[in-house]
């Protein structure tokens, strides 16, 4: 219960609710206590991430992770978003598990005109079908993002704008609804995930130029 | 728990920082400089319902050249260079389009080809000064596309027309030059340059400062290494008018368009300029958009491609001021 209410505490401060949280099948997670996983598919670019899952003792299902993603190209480093949070089982039938996720995130974006720094959050609901070998879930997340840094380069003050202003950008500089499907196959120690939906922006009225995400992840329980 | 007060005390710290300086993404003068609505010192003027900014070099009653810049919602800073043409003897005139550049803003559905050409109608009336004053349409890229709309729409009030790479007369031939010039490779950088802020970058449609801010980063893609359009370095631009470009991105798709369909009856030559550098237009598409008129000269600008009036002007220039010469 301490370990609940200290976990959420830490949520609330980083302001967080989620979306491409860690995908599990909750039928097999078992005593598993360390889980790691690779993933790749398209959220606002072509990515790849890494994450690390550690099952927290309790009497309903949770689950601590982190997660790094980096976008395709030329310069490994100059795009990436961390996320670190947790997700809680708060519906936990025999065959169907709801579950809520609340991650906090850190990223970055760089170009030759700007360079970004954002603090974001992110809130997840997945409901569905859990079987041992199996899995299929509807999701819909919240990805808020509540501040950023602007830097800009000398060729957007020569070419573009001289005066912009640099700076810590708040309140919000934007917000993303992603609601879809998660579903995976589990044998052994792995799962095999898919992650597919759309993205709307917060207003319901327009979209990223391309209003998709897909993800596809392999986990591995440790021990 | 000693790992858990840092984390909660660093959190905390990050998020007061923040607070101390609220700068707001949607405020105009921030990220993206103020339009003609916003700041009186900008030169402009008031025309057919709308604020466009607007200025003009050279003597007034002299043959008037109107530059139209490219887009749909660029803007006209990347062809300033022309204003040399003032000193050969010409009235030239820039206007930014409705909805872009620092002109003022309007709704989408607002948006339509024939405003645009009413537009461009109303800035010759306001700035000729003479009833039998010459004037010359000198367009790029999108202007270009514009310039032979107006020409289609009244063949008869122009009295000569430069193309500098028009993005296609209708909609076969804009999809045809969109295919190769805008082709994005899924793993390069430059996707993810054009893609990766919408997570954390958004706004509604009527959030022009936020809208408007972001096509600006995506513009980093037209000059990326290795780009199909041969452009060489960034282009100066003010301000992009995103709005006005989805909306005229959606009169594409939806309705398509034609501007060739009167344009055999325009007598008059025609000049088509093209950059060496261009791979994606080159003499071939030149010939092609030039095929619509009856008399017509395609002249290759060497060593540069789309962006030859911004970076290779000492080449543009003379064949320009020839043929505007011929004419006058």
């Amino acid at each position: 219960m301490k370990t609940r209410l200290i976990l959420i505490t830490l949520l609330y401060l980083f302001g967080m609710h989620s979306t491409h949280a860690q995908t599990m099948n909750w039928k097999t997670l078992g005593e598993s206590k360390h889980i790691v996983n690779v993933g790749f598919g398209w959220d606002h670019s072509l990515s790849y991430n890494v994450g690390y899952v550690y099952q927290i003792k309790s009497k309903l299902p949770l689950i601590l992770n982190a997660n790094f993603s980096i976008p395709s190209g030329d310069n490994l480093v100059d795009d990436f978003k961390t996320k670190i949070g947790g997700q809680l089982v708060v519906l936990n039938n025999e065959k169907l598990k709801g579950s809520v996720s609340l991650h906090g995130i850190f990223r970055r974006y760089e170009n030759p005109l700007v360079r970004l720094v954002n603090f974001g959050s992110e809130m997840k609901g997945v409901f569905g079908y859990y079987k041992t070998n199996y899995f299929v879930a509807g999701e819909f997340g919240f990805d808020k993002a509540i501040v950023t840094h602007f830097k800009h380069s000398e060729l957007f003050k020569d070419n573009v704008y001289a005066e912009v202003t640099d700076g810590w950008y708040q309140p919000s500089t934007g917000g993303n609804f992603n609601y879809g499907i998660q579903t995976g196959y589990s044998f052994s120690r792995y799962d095999l995930t898919l992650n597919i939906g759309k993205v709307v922006t917060q207003d319901f009225k327009t979209t990223p130029l391309i209003p998709f995400y897909f993800m596809l992840g392999f986990n591995y329980k440790l021990k | 728990m000693n790992l858990k007060i840092l984390t909660i005390t660093a959190m905390t710290c990050v998020l007061s920082m923040s607070c101390e300086n609220e700068q707001y993404i949607n405020k105009s003068g921030n990220l993206v400089p103020k339009t003609v609505e916003e700041d009186p010192n900008l030169p402009s003027v008031v025309v057919n319902g709308t604020v466009l900014h607007a200025e003009a070099h050279g003597n007034s009653v002299n043959p008037m050249v109107v530059f139209l810049h490219g887009g749909p919602g660029s803007d006209y800073r990347n062809g300033l260079n022309a204003k040399q043409l003032a000193e050969s003897g010409y009235y030239v005139v820039f206007y930014d389009q409705r909805g872009t550049g620092l002109s003022k803003r309007h709704p989408k559905e607002s948006y339509s080809i024939q405003l645009y050409l009413d537009d461009l109608a109303a800035v010759i009336q306001y700035y000729r000064t003479s009833a039998n004053q010459k004037v010359f349409l000198f367009g790029h890229s999108w202007g270009a596309m514009l310039t032979a709309a107006y020409i289609n729409a009244y063949p008869d009030r122009i009295d000569g027309a430069i193309f500098a790479e028009a993005g296609g007369f209708n909609k076969q031939l804009l999809d045809e030059y969109g295919e190769t010039s805008r082709r994005l490779k899924l793993l390069a950088e430059t996707t993810s340059d054009v893609f990766y802020y919408d997570q954390f970058l958004t706004g509604r449609e009527k959030d022009h400062e936020i809208l408007d801010y972001k096509m600006a980063l995506a513009s980093s893609f037209s000059y990326a290494k290795g780009n199909e359009e041969g452009v060489e370095t960034a282009s100066p631009f003010w301000r992009n008018g995103a709005v006005v470009l989805r909306a005229f991105v959606d009169i594409s798709e939806n309705d398509g368009f034609d501007f060739t369909t009167n344009l055999n009856q325009y007598a008059t030559q025609t000049l088509f300029l093209y950059g060496e550098n261009n791979k994606s237009y080159g003499l071939k598409f030149a010939q092609k958009e030039a095929a619509f008129f009856s008399n017509t000269e395609i002249v290759q600008i060497d060593d540069t491609g789309h962006e030859m009036i911004h970076s290779k002007w000492n080449l543009v220039y003379p064949v320009v001021v020839d043929y505007l010469n011929k004419l006058n």
